[in-house]
């Protein structure tokens, strides 16, 4: 091959996927070292410092389950995945992370870099998305793993060993959940000029609102989907089932796993078409 | 449209809103090296973005090396951009900053690699390429904007006021590089709201003001206007004081006043005021010139007498 002809090969313009991974590359770093990520490693720490406060309650002799009435380990780690991961880190994290994805290169008139490339421009937001994926699932993924081996183990309940299938389900659970977020989130940030107030309404505000509201609605939520890949044995005459009530009605597991992947494949092409399709106008 | 033209608008017109960026421009881009003129809000950049296929035209129609752009990326091998704006990823270095964009060119690891050395190298930042940018300097970081731009040996290059924030040194290495690339069979498509720097590496100008062309051309009358006209030079130094001497003892020199750190000249003769002090800086006598920049208000006073009459 002669050097003309490498050269040629060299420069043939990359297809969607390629481009999309070394978006990928060029975003994983910064967003990995951003102050967003350090904010938001504080916030999934939230859960972390809660379960040492437990096992330190547990060290000075406070007893849990001591007549397998009161709330074991498992149950206090199966309401912590319910109440503080998918329904509010997961959707926190999709809003933080998913509606920047474009608006931060905006903000930062870094996209200029990006868009006068010879890539599509749907595959600048596919790659930030998967870095956007990795990154939030090395933020919260070993806040799950240290939760769960400090909290399983509080009172007379099941054990790590009993529980470490579960593990694995809410890991995938969450990684899924963040996917979906994300997707729906990288659209509303490339369509909208205020996509962090629009995503933190829907996230806190609509989801919950509908979800415990009759009807179709709550069909219209990541939330309606996630929560069938949710598996714990939650206690029984407790505040916390009472609280859980509200998440009972749950699709089969197929049409949850069909519905994310629907969102995750639908938000993916809507936030590309928007981005190949609109014009973003940087600030003087 | 004229065979040759690298870049071809009919009737273009950009609108924001209720704010026109350009207005019913025609024009075409002949190889070689060509200045856009204008002070700040003319329609420099606006015009730059929509030839770089960033902005769609409102109305009207745009080719560049005679293809549309707007929506055709494979366009933009063929193009390398020098935004105006002082944005990085300010974690990186140099080099890994120009070998990541370069790879969106579809270049392999190893090329991208090696072709970012050498377009660090042409910039002259061999030195610092392993340093982060954000411990870059102003000039430092308008030229590894430069490298990103032509790092993949683009047929027309667009620079966005490249020199704006350059010491005097490192301006006149960047218009004689510049110069060079014209001479190597580069288009390129310079801004500046200064004249002066425009004129150091063509005569074919584009002047450009609300959103109009207002000449095409060499323009010599706008020359001979804009010397009637007192420009400002803004110097950031280490030794403001001492430099304040030495203009002093010019005879071009009108006024002075000094700001923080840096010393504030009006000249009669910019041309010749800029080759002293680029002469100064290099001698290194009084010590280091950190930034020279010009305000527009020299050309904004040249337009509005054009406009007048």
């Amino acid at each position: 091959m002669t050097a003309q002809e490498m050269a040629a090969q060299a420069r043939s313009r990359p297809g969607l996927l390629t481009s999309a991974a070394r978006v990928f590359d060029l975003s994983l770093g910064q967003m990995l070292w951003s102050r967003r990520s350090v904010f938001l490693a504080l916030v999934v720490g939230g859960p972390i410092v809660l379960a040492v406060a437990l096992r330190l309650a547990e060290a000075s002799g406070l007893n849990f389950a001591p007549n397998r009435s009161g709330p074991t380990g498992a149950m206090i780690y199966g309401m912590m995945i319910w109440l503080l991961y998918v329904r509010f880190l997961v959707p926190v994290l999709g809003v933080f992370y998913g509606t920047s994805l474009i608006a931060d290169e905006v903000d930062d008139k870094t996209i200029t870099y990006l868009f006068t490339r010879p890539i599509p421009r749907s595959a600048v937001i596919i790659g930030k998305y998967f870095a956007y994926l990795v990154c939030t699932v090395l933020l919260l993924l070993p806040s799950v793993v240290i939760v769960f081996f400090l909290v399983v183990p509080l009172g007379r309940g099941a054990t790590v060993a009993q529980m470490f299938p579960t593990l694995l389900t809410d890991l995938g659970m969450l990684a899924l959940g963040l996917g979906a977020y994300g997707a729906v989130f990288a659209f509303v940030g490339a369509r909208l000029k205020r996509p962090l107030v629009v995503g933190l309404i829907f996230a806190l505000g609509w989801e919950p609102a509908v979800l415990i509201a009759p009807g179709y609605l709550k069909r219209a939520t990541v939330a309606y989907y996630l929560q069938t890949l949710v598996r714990h044995e939650m206690p029984q005459n407790s505040p916390g089932a009472a609280l859980l009530q509200i998440f009972n009605e749950v699709p089969p597991l197929s049409t949850s796993l069909i519905g994310l992947a629907v969102i995750v494949g639908l938000g993916l092409w809507l936030a590309g078409r928007t981005v190949e399709n609109r014009e973003y106008v940087l600030e003087q | 449209m004229t065979a040759e033209s690298v870049v071809h608008a009919e009737h273009l017109s950009k609108w924001y809103g209720q704010v026109i960026g350009l207005n019913d421009v025609t024009l075409s881009v002949p190889p070689g090296i060509t200045g856009l003129l204008g002070p700040n809000g003319a329609g420099k950049s606006t015009f730059m973005k929509i030839l770089t296929g960033q902005l769609k035209p409102s109305q009207g129609t745009i080719t560049v090396l005679g293809e549309p752009i707007w929506g055709n990326p494979a366009l933009y091998a063929r193009i390398g951009f020098c935004p105006e704006q002082d944005a990085f990823y300010e974690r990186m270095t140099g080099l890994e900053w120009v070998t990541a964009l370069v790879r969106l060119n579809g270049f392999d690891d190893a090329e991208a690699g090696r072709l970012a050395g050498r377009a660090l190298e042409l910039v002259e930042l061999t030195g610092a390429a392993d340093k982060k940018i954000g411990a870059y300097s102003k000039g430092m970081r308008q030229r590894v904007k430069m490298a990103q731009a032509l790092v993949h040996d683009p047929e027309l290059i667009v620079l966005d006021e490249p020199l704006s924030g350059m010491d005097p040194i490192v301006r006149r290495k960047t218009i004689r590089m510049i110069r060079d690339w014209g001479r190597q069979g580069k288009s390129i498509l310079v801004s500046s709201h200064i004249l002066y720097e425009i004129e150091s590496m063509t005569a074919n100008i584009l002047l450009i003001n609300q959103g109009r062309i207002l000449a095409e051309g060499d323009v010599h009358q706008i020359r001979d206007l804009i010397d009637e006209h007192p420009h400002t030079v803004y110097i950031k130094a280490e030794q403001t004081r001492s430099l304040a001497r030495e203009f002093l003892a010019y005879d071009d020199v009108l006024s002075l006043k000094f700001e923080e750190g840096a010393v504030v000249v009006e000249t009669g003769r910019p041309d010749l005021f800029y080759a002293r002090l680029t002469a100064l800086a290099a001698s290194g006598e009084l010590g280091v010139i950190h930034e020279v920049t010009s305000p527009d208000d020299n050309l904004q006073a040249v337009f509005e007498y054009l406009v007048k009459a």
